[in-house]
């Protein structure tokens, strides 16, 4: 039996001669090889994870860039939220001096007439017990004009320049008040301090807790009728009757006061 | 049976090259040529070109082309990386990178000109080429920096320094 023998170089190059003529043949009769679909079947779990770590790489790089930008977005929102922040409480602070600016011409009619309204720049309630205005001057502020805020009386102006003005206030030691307790018809002397009070009445003047102080008018300084406090638990020293009086204003909470005319100016 | 293994995982790898969430440009990595440059080493050029051969009618089938050119090209580019890699004793790091380009300039070459003395045209042009070669050597070097790391790790060296270290 005849063996045949061919080198492996030799059949590698038929091998590849007869792989060129199939092609040709290919290429005369084009069809579709069924090996590889077959391939392409047997390796699709491979392409189906190969897709997956592509995608979950695409989603990483996504995920990446959008951290980087939504940091920048979320720096840029912080700083538009501060400035919106900062805007808002300047509007509320102007609405809440508007309000009460309206609260007080609506509570004095008919003091109104003349009368400035101004905002508190600055104040100091615990040391100088003073305020500081916007309004001097120029817009008609004089020296010892009553200033009130909405629930009464504060001080006087002690000092006024031609744009800006500072209340007394009448917790201040050296402010002092010709008052009227509701009901009687003595007069008394409010006198400043930490814990205003009224002096000068007659020892054992009958006084009840809360009734209402008003301003006499008789310094020539505030307007009567003017609401000052109310009066506490009265007391006879010496010589006098002394009665300690809440504020009604608080200076502390006070935006927008209302300084009236010199009581010089105003004709009674 | 390594080469065997290498084959397969460099189809999977060919197939998979190819996959729509992948970068594109990986689709121009061909990975069973590396398994010529791998044969080079044990087999004599003969061998590396039957290897060839099988490595260019597996490309031929699995990128659905004509089957003839992809494995004509497949056994010369085998035969020629046996040669040169014969020829110049190429070892280490040298002999993946000088044999993958070598494998893929070749196979490219001559799949070019079976293609044209076939009147086909091609599904590829120069660029593809060239993206071919560039991305088939970069394989070669993952490769080689692969096995030079793997050389490292299992050195006689690093196990004794090992060693010392223990005691």
């Amino acid at each position: 039996m005849a063996v045949l023998r061919l080198r492996s170089d030799l059949a590698l190059v038929i091998l590849c001669v007869g792989l060129y003529v199939g092609a040709a043949a290919q290429v005369r009769n084009p069809s579709g090889s069924a090996l590889g679909l077959a391939v392409h079947t047997a390796f699709t779990p491979v392409v189906i994870v190969a897709n997956a770590v592509g995608s979950g790489w695409d989603l990483l790089w996504a995920g990446e860039r959008t951290l980087y930008d939504t940091v920048d977005e979320l720096g840029r929102r912080r700083a538009e939220s501060e400035a919106l922040r900062r805007s808002n409480q300047l509007l509320t602070a102007e609405l809440a001096a508007l309000r009460q600016g309206s609260q007080l011409l609506a509570r004095f009619p008919s003091v109104s007439e003349g009368a400035v309204l101004a905002r508190v720049v600055s104040r100091d309630v615990v040391l100088t017990h003073s305020l500081l205005l916007d309004r001097g001057r120029a817009d008609g502020v004089a020296l010892d004009a009553a200033v009130l805020a909405g629930d009464g009386l504060l001080g006087r102006v002690d000092r006024v320049s031609d744009h800006g003005a500072r209340v007394q206030l009448l917790t201040h030691p050296a402010a002092a008040a010709a008052v009227r307790i509701v009901g009687l018809t003595i007069e008394g002397l409010l006198v400043g301090g930490t814990e205003p009070a009224i002096t000068q009445l007659p020892p054992y003047t009958q006084v009840e807790p809360g009734t209402a102080v008003v301003s006499s008018g008789s310094e020539g300084i505030y307007l009567p009728g003017l609401l000052v406090g109310t009066t506490l638990e009265a007391s006879t020293k010496g010589l006098f009757t002394i009665v300690p009086v809440r504020l009604a204003a608080r200076a502390p909470e006070a935006m927008v006061v209302l300084v009236l005319p010199a009581a010089s100016k105003v004709t009674p | 049976m390594k080469l065997l293994v290498a084959f397969v995982v460099a189809l999977a790898l060919h197939v998979g090259f190819r996959a729509a969430h992948l970068w594109w440009v990986l689709a121009a990595c061909q990975p069973l040529l590396l398994v010529i440059v791998a044969s080079a080493r044990t087999h004599a050029p003969t061998g590396s070109a039957w290897i060839g051969l099988g490595a260019g009618l597996a490309l031929d089938i699995a990128s659905g082309r004509i089957i003839g050119p992809g494995g004509i090209s497949g056994a010369a580019a085998g035969a020629v990386v046996g040669i040169v890699v014969r020829r110049f004793e190429l070892e280490g790091p040298l002999f993946w990178i000088v044999g993958s380009l070598l494998a893929a300039a070749t196979g490219e070459i001559l799949w070019f000109a079976a293609v044209f003395s076939l009147g086909i045209v091609p599904d590829h042009g120069w660029l593809g080429v060239l993206a071919t070669i560039a991305m088939t050597a970069a394989a070669g070097l993952v490769v080689a920096a692969g096995e030079r790391a793997l050389r490292a790790w299992r050195s006689p060296e690093r196990a004794r320094r090992r060693l010392l270290r223990r005691h």
